[in-house]
């Protein structure tokens, strides 16, 4: 893998090793939504438009978990290790059961339907939130019922441990990653169309503060902001040109992961939480890096 | 020939241009492609009301048999039904297993199918680009099977880029409008008889648009009926030719009339009014245009109706 080292930080995130790659899947059509689960010790992630989600158990080999999946796209894990989903093109935030079957959380917002939940991030309250962009809507292969977009806004959306769907930010173009910071006192919000990432103050009771652009993603190199992490030590991760853009918590650019392919998301999973996996367009990859990410539910 | 139609502007303009047109038996809806707009004129009252948006770019529009709405959705590549309860439904199809292009003008049938022009369009879809465009642009046709299953077949095998589509009042001959006035590209107002297997024969070309010093003519760009069969055709620009006009041709090609319009890129053409004897021309100034003509537009009924 090629490094962009910007600034000698970005030492500690590749490690003592030399990174490589190691081919998870490939031959996808819109990989997306990487999460590891820790309690089965193994690798999720969504085909958007081969509409599916699969699993990889390292030794065993690569499946799909459900087909089709409603083009489902970002993944997590709640407080009780149930998977969470953002529903693309079902328009809805679900949760697969311990027993397989799946129960919608939200899907309206003030009486309409949303537009296409697009990446999902839990609290440790349980509070969950999501990413509303409309693409979805709009993306051929991506139909769903209805094509119909509704809502004026593409905003952030929180659902609270009491079941409420509350408006978290309005004010977003195409709004897409998200992830807290490791204190959960800030929230970083991606925009795909702005080509930026933006930090909320997060209050006690989860709602947030006003915005304020935390970094603009550069580069000429195939890929956008999309998928968006924070490691342990508050770097922030977010895929863009080139491949995976990391910054420090001051929101200035230490270095680049430089990838094959069109990124779209990112996770860390394996026991120590080191095993970075990446998925682009049509593969999934894996590396390690020095960090250990922020670890899932 | 009667005394030239005198069109005037009733709505807009509107940001961007003005394409689809259709009348619903009381309004006039007419698609705003680039502000992603769909909009219905009351002739009682002259009031503009936005019926949809967010339509994805929605070029051409179309009633079926049973009033269902159909838009082709460029910056989507692929048609929708447009619902009275305000959703949309993708018409699910593919042709042979591949997306198609971008579709730009639609025509019903009487046994609801839907013919489409299916053009390459320079503003690319919507999203990541898994899909290329066909190698190929055409007329296509989806019509549902006896599962009600969407079901999509290519048309015609001889055309680059299709730019209007209109099947006949006997339903025996379909009319397209083909080429963009660029390089390479012939404009002909074609007829394709419709075999009774469905299948299109030889064209005869009705009518050829040329070019000069000042570059090809515009050409064709949106057809309806009249009643008697004729074809009421849009087209033509300020910059050659003899400028932006309606003509009206016979089911051979022989041009009955044609009226000027006073606005330039006419976009695509409907009869409506209470006696469906005003014509409402778009443009891609983002105007309607409206004129009383001598003639009545044709009235499709459902088969078997």
């Amino acid at each position: 893998m090629d490094i962009d080292r910007v600034s000698p930080e970005f030492d500690a995130v590749i490690g003592d090793r030399e990174p490589s790659l190691d081919t998870i899947a490939h031959g996808l059509t819109f990989g997306e939504g990487p999460v590891w689960d820790r309690r089965e010790n193994r690798f999720l992630w969504t085909e958007i438009i081969g509409d599916a989600i699969w699993e990889y158990r390292p030794g065993v080999g690569s499946r799909k978990l459900m087909d089709p999946s409603g083009h489902a796209n970002g993944m997590t894990f709640d407080l009780e290790g149930r998977l969470l989903v953002a529903g693309w093109s079902s328009r809805s935030v679900w949760r697969m059961e311990h027993d397989g079957t799946t129960t919608v959380l939200a899907s309206r917002y003030d009486g309409k339907p949303l537009s296409g939940p697009n990446d999902i991030v839990v609290r440790s309250d349980g509070s969950i939130y999501w990413t509303d962009p409309p693409g979805a809507l709009a993306i051929p292969g991506m139909e769903g019922h209805d094509q119909q977009r509704y809502l004026d806004i593409q905003g952030v959306y929180c659902l609270t441990p009491a079941g409420e769907v509350h408006l978290a930010i309005a004010d977003c173009t195409y709004p897409n990653g998200l992830a807290f910071s490791t204190d959960e006192k800030l929230l970083y919000v991606n925009d795909t169309q702005l080509g930026l990432i933006r930090a909320f103050d997060v209050n006690p009771d989860g709602s947030l503060g006003p915005g304020r652009v935390f970094h603009k993603l550069t580069g000429a190199e195939e890929g956008v902001a999309d998928g968006m992490k924070v490691d342990v030590q508050d770097n922030v991760y977010c895929t863009g040109p080139g491949g995976i853009h990391v910054m420090n918590a001051s929101g200035d650019l230490i270095g680049r992961l430089m990838i094959p392919g069109h990124c779209t998301n990112i996770a860390w999973g394996g026991e120590d939480w080191t095993s970075f996996f990446i998925t682009t367009f049509h593969t999934v990859v894996r590396t390690r890096l020095g960090i250990p990410g922020v670890a899932v539910w | 020939m009667s005394d030239t139609v005198k069109f005037e502007c009733v709505a807009g303009p509107f940001d961007g241009p003005a394409n689809g047109v259709a009348w619903d038996g009381e309004g006039l809806l007419f698609a705003l492609m680039e502000a992603q707009r769909l909009m219905r004129l009351d002739p009682a009252t002259g009031d503009v009301s936005e019926v949809r948006k967010y339509t994805s770019r929605t070029n051409g529009i179309a009633l079926g048999m049973n009033g269902e709405l159909y838009g082709g959705q460029e910056a989507s590549r692929r048609l929708i039904e447009f619902l009275p309860d305000g959703s949309s439904h993708a018409i699910d199809a593919l042709l042979d297993g591949k997306h198609h292009n971008h579709p730009c003008d639609l025509s019903v049938d009487s046994s609801g199918a839907i013919w489409f022009a299916d053009s390459f369009s320079p503003v690319l879809a919507v999203g990541p680009q898994f899909f290329p465009p066909l190698d190929h642009a055409s007329v296509l046709r989806v019509a549902k099977d006896h599962r009600r299953a969407w079901v999509m077949r290519r048309m015609t095998y001889d055309t680059k880029a299709p730019r209007a589509v209109l099947v006949s009042a006997d339903e025996k001959t379909l009319y397209v409008a083909e080429g963009e006035p660029r390089h390479g590209h012939v404009r002909e107002l074609r007829a394709y008889p419709i075999g009774a297997d469905g299948e299109l024969g030889n064209y005869t070309v009705l009518h050829t648009f040329g070019a000069d010093g000042r570059g090809p003519q515009r050409g064709i760009a949106g057809m309806c009926l009249d009643a008697e069969g004729n074809i009421v055709a849009c087209g033509g620009w300020s910059r050659n030719g003899p400028g932006a006009l309606v003509y009206v041709f016979s089911p051979n090609g022989a041009v009955l009339e044609s009226w000027p319009l006073p606005a330039d890129m006419p976009n695509r053409c409907a009869f409506g009014g209470a006696d469906l004897d005003t014509l409402y021309v778009t443009t891609a100034a983002g105007e309607l245009l409206a004129g009383r003509t001598p003639r009545r537009g044709f009235v499709r009924t459902a088969k078997g109706a």
